[in-house]
C-alpha cells in the first residue's frame, strides 16, 4: 500500500497534464500513487495518460464515460479509487512542489490531525515568481482544534493545498458536490464543519499556475455565469454549515465572501462596462441583502462603501469606488463631512462612512487629490492630455501653483476651475525616455509645501507609442505610467552594470586602496568627514566642520554622502560613500572625522589622524558587549578591534561614558573630555530656534498643538522591520490627537511608514536631517532605550519611557549597563493607556521627577558647556595649520 | 549499505562541528556504511579526532578558495572526487557548505543540510537568510532540537526540517563525586561564550572559599576577562587553565561539582553533554532548544542575578547536586552514540520513503 494518493483531475488539457503528473512522480516521497481522473476529455488526453501509465507503475488512469461539467465528480472518483491512507488533489494545470507530499505526510503522522493544510502560492508564469495567498493564515505551524478557534481560516477554502486522511472522507461521506463550479468552497465548508482537529504548515505545498492567458474555470471572472456560480456556492456552503448545527459560523463564512470572493470581481471592476457592472450587482445583491449589518461593518471602509453601492444599485458610483480599492487608492470625487464624520459621495449615510480612513484630516503635504485623465492623445511626438482634478476634502489653499512631474522633469500646468468644484487641466508634454509614474503636484504658496498624487486613467485606454517610450496604464485601478521601450538601452545598461560589477567589487576597491596607501602620502590639509555612515549632514562631525569653517582653517573638507541623500551645504565637497572617489579620498585625507566608523576593513593611511566623535551615550550595551559582536564567529570581533585601533582621539561626553565605553571597545588612546560638539547647539539654544521653527513648518505642526518627539531605538534582531515602533499609535491618536502631534523619529536602520490613517497625528521624521532641531521643536520626548535621552536631558523638557519589552531587551535582545527604571528622569510605562494617562498629566508628572532629572543630568551631561566643538577644533585641527 | 559523505569547510580544525562529524563518521563506518569526510580547505593546526579512522578522508584545497578562479578549480576537484564515490547521502555540515556544494553533487546523491547553531543565532546573522534560500530544495534539513526545527520551518519556510542531536563521543564509566569545590566553564575565551557573565555570577553567588571557578580554553578575550574578574573581586578564585587536551578532559569533569554555561548562543553544546555524562549538574542560560534538551538548571538568558542564585543553591547543597547530577547522567543516555546513529538511520529511511 502506498503512503499517499494524489488525484490529478483533468479535462481536455493533454498539453499540461504530463507536467502535473511529473511533479508528483518527482516528489521526494516516492512511495505514492497518482490517479489521473479524466472527466471524459475529447482531446488527446487518453493517449497522453496511457503513456504516463506506461512510463511509471505508480500511475493509474480513470476515465468517466460522460463529462460531468465540473471538478467535483472526478475528485470523488479519485477518493473512491485511492488505495493509500492519505489523499491530495491536484489540477492538471498546476504542480506540486517537490516536498509537498512528504512534508504533509510527516506532519499528519506527527500530529494525528484529520487533515493538514499548507501555503498555496500563485505561480505567475509570466515572471516565474511565487505569490503566496494570505501568508498570514499559514505563518504559524500549528494544530487547530476546530474552525471555531480561527474562523478567519474560511479564507482558505481550497481543496488542493491539503492532505486528507482518507478515512475522514469516507467515514463522514465528505464528497465534492458535482453540479456547481465552486465545488471546493462547498467542500471546504463541510470539511470545516465536521473536523475537530487539523494542522497548518507555513511552507508552500501547492503551485497554482497562472498562465499569461488563463482559461481555467475559476478564473474566467469576466463571465457573469461565474459570478452566479460563486453566489450559489456561497449559499450552499452557508446551508451546509447550518445543517451541521454550525449556524454560528455562517457570519464568518459570509465575511470571507465579502472580503475575498467579492474582491475578485471588485478589483477589476473599473475595466468593465456599465451593463456588466449592473448585471453583476444584481446577481450578488440578493445574497448581500441576507448578510447581517454587523458582518458588513467589519469590512474596511472602502469595501463597505462598495457593498453599500451594490445594495443601493448605484452602478456608476460602484465603478468609481472600486477603483480606489487597489493601486494608488485614489481619493473619491466627492465627500461630505457632517457632525465630525466623513462620508464617501455627496450624501451622508451610515454605509458610506469613511471616517476611519482619516482622509479629511491629512496634513497638506500628505493630502489626497483625485486626478482623472479624461482625454489622452498624441501627435506621435507629444502627448496631449486633459485632466480633471477633484479636491473632495477641501485641501487646496486659496493660492497655489501646480505642475506635472514626469520623473525628473517638471512641467508647469494651469488647472482651471470648472463646474462641480473640479479643476480641468490641458497639458502637452514630451515624456522622458525613462521609467516614471507621472504625478500632479500642488504647491501651497503661503509656505512652499507640496502635495502630489498619481493620475488615474480608464483602464481600457490604448497605450500611446512614442519614440523611446510608451505612455500607458497599469494596475486594476489604472494609473498613468511611462515605460521606456528601448531594448538596446536596457541591454546596454545591463552589460554596463555587469562589467562594473565585475570590476568594482568591494574586494578590488580594498586592494586598490591598500596599494594607494602604500604609494601616496596623505595630505595634511585634507579632511574627510562622515556622519551617520553618510546618511546625514549632522551630529558632531557637522558641528566640528562648522567650527572649522567659522575659523577659516586652511583645511579642505570633503563630506561622505550615502546614495540619495541631500541636505548638505552647497559649498561642501561631496563624495559618494563606497565609490572609487571615496576610496581615493580616504587614502589621501590626512584627517578622518566620523561618528560611527569608516569602512572597517580599511587600514588608516600612515600619518592620517582619525577623530572618532561617536554618536551617543546611554544605557545600551556597546562595542564587544553588543549583540553583533557576540555571535559565534571571531572574525567580526577581530575586525572591530582593528577598526578601533585606528582611532587617534575619541570624544567622551561624560565620565560615565568613559567608564563604560572605553573598556567595552578596548580603547586606550586620547580622549577629549570637554562635552559633545553635537550638543553645543542644544546647550546654546534658548527657546525655539530657527531650526525648530523650520521643523514646525516642514512637518506641518498646527499652531497650538503640543509636540511629542517619539524616538525609539532599533531592535537588534528585527532591524528594518518596523517593530521598534511599539506604542499603539492608533490608540494614542484616539486619546490625544486633539492636543498632541507625534514626530516619529525612527532609528536610521529601521524602516517604518505610518499608515495614511495615522498621518493626521503622526509625522514621519525618520529622515529629517537634524535631530537637534526636532528636539528643540518638541515639548516632550518619548523613547525607550535610545541614547537620545542623554542629549534631550540638556533641554530640561519632560521625558517618558515606553519600555514594554524591558526584560527581553535587557536580558537577551541587547543588554544594558544601567537599570533604566531606577535612573530614568521620567516615568517608565508599559502600555499605551498608561502613556496617554501620563501625557495628560505631564507637567505635574515632570515636576515630580525633578530630582531624578537633575541626577540624570549630573551623570551624563555635567561636562556640556556649549564649547566642545571650539575646544576640540583648537586642539585637533590647529596643528594642521 | 549506501555511502555517506560528510563535507566540512575545514574538517580538521579543533571545533564542535568537526568533533561531531568525525564521531559520526566513525560510528556509521563501524555500522558498515562507506563513509567519506571531505574538508574543503586545510587548517593551520590540524587536529586528529579518531586514531584509527575506518572512513576515507579527503582535502580539496590547501587554503580557502577565495576569488573566482581558485573557486572554479576547487569546485572541479570536488566534482571529480564526488564522481568516484558511489552515490548516497551527502551531509553538508554548515550553511556555507550547503551554498557552495549542493549544486555540485552528481545525480543520485541525496543532500542533507545540517545547522549546528540555534535558531536565535541564525537570525542574528547571515545564516537565516542563507538557510531560507539554500535549504528548502535539500532532501533533508537537520537541526539540533525539535524546537529549533519548528522555528526554522516557520521562519525559513522549510518543508524538510527535522532534528537530530549531537552524539557523545564516549560514555564514561566513572561519575564525578561532586565534592570538589569547583565550578567549571569550558569553551573558547571569545565573546559569544560570555564568560564575563559566568565570572559575575560566580562572584555574586558568594560561593565561599575554597570554591573556585575554573575556565578551560583559550582565546582573544583572556585579558578582558582577567580584568573583569579583578573588578568583580574574585581574581584570586578564577583560574584560567588554558587549553586542556581532550584525553585529560574527563579528569576535569570528574574534579568538578557544577558546570556553568553562560553563552550568548549555543546550539547543543558538547560540553553540556559531556558534563552530564560525568554526572555533573549544570546551570545554563535558556538560549536554545538544544540546551533545553540536555535539561540543565535553566535560567532566563542574560539574567546574571538568577544565574548567581542557582549557583549559590548548588554550591551550598551537595545533596541537590547529587540528585541533579544523577538526573543529568540519565538524560545524557539519549545522546549516546548508538542512539544518535539509530536516529541517522531513521533519517536515511525517511529520505527513502
Amino acid at each position: 500500500m502506498p503512503d499517499c494518493t494524489v488525484v490529478v483531475i483533468t479535462y481536455n488539457d493533454a498539453a499540461r497534464l504530463p507536467r502535473a503528473v511529473r511533479s508528483v512522480l518527482g516528489q521526494s516521497l516516492r512511495d505514492l500513487e497518482v490517479i489521473i481522473a479524466d472527466d471524459a476529455s475529447t482531446d488527446g488526453t487518453p493517449e497522453v495518460a496511457r503513456r504516463l501509465v506506461a512510463s511509471d507503475p505508480r500511475v493509474r488512469y480513470l476515465r468517466r464515460q460522460v463529462n460531468s461539467g465540473g471538478c467535483g465528480a472526478p475528485r470523488n472518483d479519485g477518493i473512491d479509487a485511492a488505495r493509500s491512507p492519505y489523499v491530495m488533489f491536484l489540477d492538471s494545470d498546476d504542480e506540486l512542489p517537490r516536498h509537498a507530499c512528504k512534508s504533509l505526510l510527516a506532519e499528519i503522522e506527527r500530529t494525528g490531525a484529520e487533515f493538514v493544510a499548507g501555503q498555496i502560492s500563485r505561480l505567475h508564469e509570466s515572471n516565474g515568481r511565487l505569490y503566496p495567498y494570505y501568508p498570514s493564515l499559514f505563518a504559524r505551524r500549528r494544530v487547530v482544534e476546530g474552525i471555531r478557534q480561527e474562523p478567519e481560516l474560511f479564507l482558505d477554502s481550497f481543496s488542493t493545498n491539503k492532505l486528507y486522511d482518507v478515512r475522514l472522507l469516507r467515514d463522514r461521506v465528505l464528497r465534492f458536490p458535482e453540479d456547481v463550479h465552486y465545488e471546493d468552497h462547498v467542500f471546504a465548508a463541510e470539511l470545516y464543519a465536521v473536523t475537530r482537529r487539523f494542522a497548518i504548515v507555513p511552507w508552500t505545498v501547492y503551485h497554482w499556475h497562472r498562465s499569461t492567458a488563463n482559461d481555467s474555470i475559476s478564473l474566467s471572472i469576466a463571465d457573469l455565469e461565474n459570478v452566479r456560480q460563486r453566489v450559489i456556492a456561497a449559499r450552499l456552503s452557508d446551508d451546509i454549515l447550518r445543517e451541521h448545527g454550525a449556524a454560528d459560523l455562517v457570519p464568518h463564512r459570509q465575511y470571507r465572501f465579502l472580503r475575498q470572493d467579492l474582491r475578485v470581481y471588485l478589483n477589476p471592476l473599473p475595466a468593465r462596462d456599465l451593463v456588466w457592472v449592473k448585471e453583476f450587482a444584481s446577481i450578488v445583491r440578493p445574497y448581500l441583502e441576507e448578510i447581517p449589518g454587523e458582518v458588513l461593518d467589519r469590512l474596511d471602509p472602502l469595501d463597505r462603501v462598495c457593498s453599500q453601492l451594490i445594495l443601493d444599485d448605484r452602478i456608476e458610483d460602484l465603478r468609481v469606488a472600486a477603483g480606489s480599492l487597489t493601486g494608488p487608492r485614489a481619493a473619491p470625487r466627492t465627500a461630505v463631512q457632517r457632525g465630525g464624520r466623513t462620508y464617501w459621495g455627496s450624501t451622508p449615510s451610515p454605509g458610506m462612512d469613511i471616517t476611519r480612513l482619516r482622509l479629511a484630516e491629512l496634513p497638506f503635504s500628505a493630502s489626497r487629490l483625485r486626478h482623472e485623465v479624461i482625454d489622452l492623445s498624441s501627435d506621435g511626438r507629444r502627448v496631449r492630455m486633459t485632466v480633471r482634478t477633484y479636491d473632495p476634502f477641501g485641501a487646496l489653499p486659496p493660492e497655489w501653483m501646480a505642475f506635472l512631474q514626469l520623473g525628473r522633469l517638471r512641467v508647469p500646468i494651469e488647472p482651471q476651475p470648472s463646474a462641480e468644484g473640479a479643476y480641468v487641466t490641458r497639458v502637452e508634454f514630451t515624456p522622458p525616455a525613462a521609467r516614471c509614474e507621472p504625478r500632479i503636484g500642488f504647491t501651497r504658496l503661503s509656505d512652499g509645501l507640496t502635495t502630489t498624487d498619481r493620475l488615474i486613467v480608464d483602464p481600457r485606454t490604448e497605450p500611446i507609442e512614442l519614440r523611446g517610450c510608451t505612455v500607458g496604464v497599469e494596475g486594476y485601478a489604472a494609473y498613468l505610467c511611462v515605460r521606456p521601450d528601448s531594448i538596446t538601452r536596457a541591454v546596454l545598461r545591463r552589460v554596463k552594470q555587469k562589467v562594473i560589477k565585475r570590476i568594482s567589487t568591494p574586494r578590488t576597491k580594498l586592494l586598490a586602496y591598500k596599494l594607494l596607501v602604500r604609494v601616496l602620502p596623505p595630505r595634511k590639509n585634507l579632511a574627510l568627514f562622515e556622519s551617520d555612515v553618510g546618511k546625514n549632514y549632522s551630529g558632531s562631525p557637522r558641528a566640528i566642520y562648522e567650527e572649522m569653517r567659522r575659523r577659516r582653517l586652511p583645511i579642505e573638507a570633503v563630506w561622505s554622502v550615502a546614495r540619495g541623500r541631500g541636505n548638505f551645504p552647497a559649498d561642501a565637497k561631496l563624495v559618494r560613500r563606497g565609490s572609487w572617489r571615496y576610496v581615493y579620498t580616504m587614502a589621501r585625507a590626512g584627517i578622518w572625522v566620523d561618528s560611527h566608523g569608516f569602512p572597517l576593513d580599511y587600514p588608516k593611511p600612515r600619518g592620517t589622524r582619525y577623530l572618532q566623535t561617536w554618536h551617543g551615550q546611554g544605557i545600551k550595551s556597546i562595542g564587544f558587549d553588543a549583540p553583533d559582536l557576540r555571535g559565534d564567529f571571531d572574525g567580526p570581533r577581530a575586525r572591530w578591534r582593528a577598526a578601533v585601533a585606528r582611532w587617534d582621539a575619541l570624544v567622551a561626553p561624560s565620565a560615565e561614558f568613559s567608564r563604560l565605553f572605553l573598556p567595552s571597545n578596548g580603547y586606550a588612546g586620547k580622549v577629549y573630555r570637554c562635552g559633545t560638539p553635537r550638543c553645543d547647539a542644544l546647550v546654546k539654544a534658548g527657546g525655539r530656534s530657527d531650526g525648530a521653527l523650520e521643523v514646525l513648518r516642514r512637518l506641518e505642526v498646527p499652531p497650538g498643538k503640543r509636540v511629542l518627539l517619539y524616538a525609539p531605538t532599533y531592535r537588534d534582531r528585527a532591524k528594518g522591520s518596523g517593530r521598534s515602533v511599539r506604542v499603539d499609535l492608533e490608540l494614542l491618536a484616539e486619546e490625544l490627537a486633539d492636543e498632541w502631534v507625534v514626530l516619529l523619529r525612527t532609528h536610521p536602520v529601521e524602516r517604518y511608514r505610518p499608515p495614511e490613517r495615522l498621518r493626521h497625528f503622526v509625522r514621519p521624521a525618520g529622515s529629517y536631517p537634524e535631530i537637534n532641531d526636532l528636539m528643540l521643536a518638541s515639548d516632550a520626548l518619548l523613547t525607550d532605550y535610545s541614547s537620545v535621552m542623554c542629549d534631550y536631558a540638556l533641554t530640561g523638557k519632560p521625558m517618558v519611557f515606553f519600555i514594554d519589552d524591558w526584560d527581553e531587551y535587557r536580558l537577551s535582545e541587547r543588554g544594558v549597563y544601567h537599570d533604566l527604571p531606577s535612573i530614568a528622569p521620567g516615568p517608565c510605562v508599559t502600555t499605551t493607556e498608561e502613556l496617554a494617562e501620563v501625557l495628560r498629566r505631564l507637567p505635574a508628572v515632570h515636576e515630580s521627577y525633578a530630582e531624578r532629572y537633575a541626577a540624570f543630568r549630573r551623570m551624563w551631561c555635567a561636562e556640556e558647556r556649549g564649547d566642545a566643538a571650539a575646544r576640540i577644533v583648537s586642539d585637533f585641527f590647529e596643528e594642521a595649520r | 549499505m549506501s555511502s555517506v559523505v560528510f563535507t566540512c569547510l575545514d574538517a580538521d580544525t579543533l571545533g564542535g562541528i568537526q568533533q561531531v562529524t568525525h564521531t559520526l563518521a566513525q560510528g556509521l563506518a563501524e555500522r558498515g556504511h562507506e563513509v567519506h569526510v571531505i574538508g574543503l580547505h586545510r587548517t593551520g593546526r590540524p587536529f586528529r579526532y579518531v586514531d584509527a579512522p575506518r572512513y576515507h578522508r579527503h582535502l580539496i584545497s590547501r587554503r580557502p578558495a577565495d576569488g573566482p578562479i581558485a573557486r572554479r578549480l576547487a569546485d572541479r576537484r570536488l566534482r571529480e572526487l564526488l564522481r568516484e564515490i558511489p552515490p548516497g547521502y551527502a551531509v553538508l555540515t554548515s550553511p556555507s557548505v550547503v551554498a557552495r556544494v549542493s549544486g555540485l553533487l552528481p545525480r543520485g546523491f541525496r543532500p542533507i543540510g545540517q545547522y549546528h547553531g540555534s535558531y536565535d543565532h541564525a537570525r542574528g546573522c547571515w545564516h537565516l537568510a542563507s538557510i531560507r534560500r539554500h535549504y528548502p530544495p535539500l532532501d533533508q534539513a537537520l537541526f539540533l532540537s525539535d524546537d529549533d526545527a519548528v522555528r526554522f520551518s516557520e521562519h525559513a519556510l522549510l518543508p524538510n526540517a527535522g532534528a537530530l542531536p549531537n552524539p557523545l563521543a564516549r560514555w564514561p564509566q566513572e561519575m564525578s563525586r561532586l565534592d570538589a569545590p569547583r565550578v567549571l566553564g569550558v569553551g573558547r575565551l571569545e565573546g559569544v561564550k560570555r564568560f564575563d557573565r559566568l565570572i559575575s555570577a560566580f562572584a555574586r553567588s558568594q560561593a565561599p572559599p575554597p570554591w573556585e571557578l575554573h575556565l578551560i580554553g583559550d582565546g582573544g578575550e583572556l585579558e578582558r576577562l582577567r580584568a573583569h574578574a579583578e573588578r568583580e573581586g574574585v581574581a584570586d578564585r578564577v583560574v584560567f587553565r588554558g587549553v586542556v587536551p581532550a584525553e585529560r578532559m574527563p579528569g576535569e569533569y570528574l574534579n568538578a561539582s557544577i558546570l556553568g554555561l553562560t553563552s550568548e548562543h549555543e546550539g547543543l553544546p558538547i560540553v553540556l553533554l559531556d558534563s552530564a555524562a560525568h554526572g555533573v549538574p549544570a546551570v545554563a542560560f535558556d538560549v536554545s532548544g538544544g540546551v533545553r534538551s540536555a535539561a540543565p538548571v535553566l535560567v532566563p538568558p542574560g539574567d546574571v542575578a538568577a544565574f548567581a542564585a542557582e549557583l549559590a543553591r548548588l554550591v551550598s547543597d551537595e545533596e541537590e547536586r547529587r540528585r541533579l547530577g544523577a538526573d543529568a547522567r540519565a538524560r545524557a543516555e539519549a545522546f549516546r552514540l548508538d542512539h544518535v546513529l539509530d536516529g541517522w538511520e531513521r533519517v536515511f529511511a525517511h529520505i527513502e520513503r
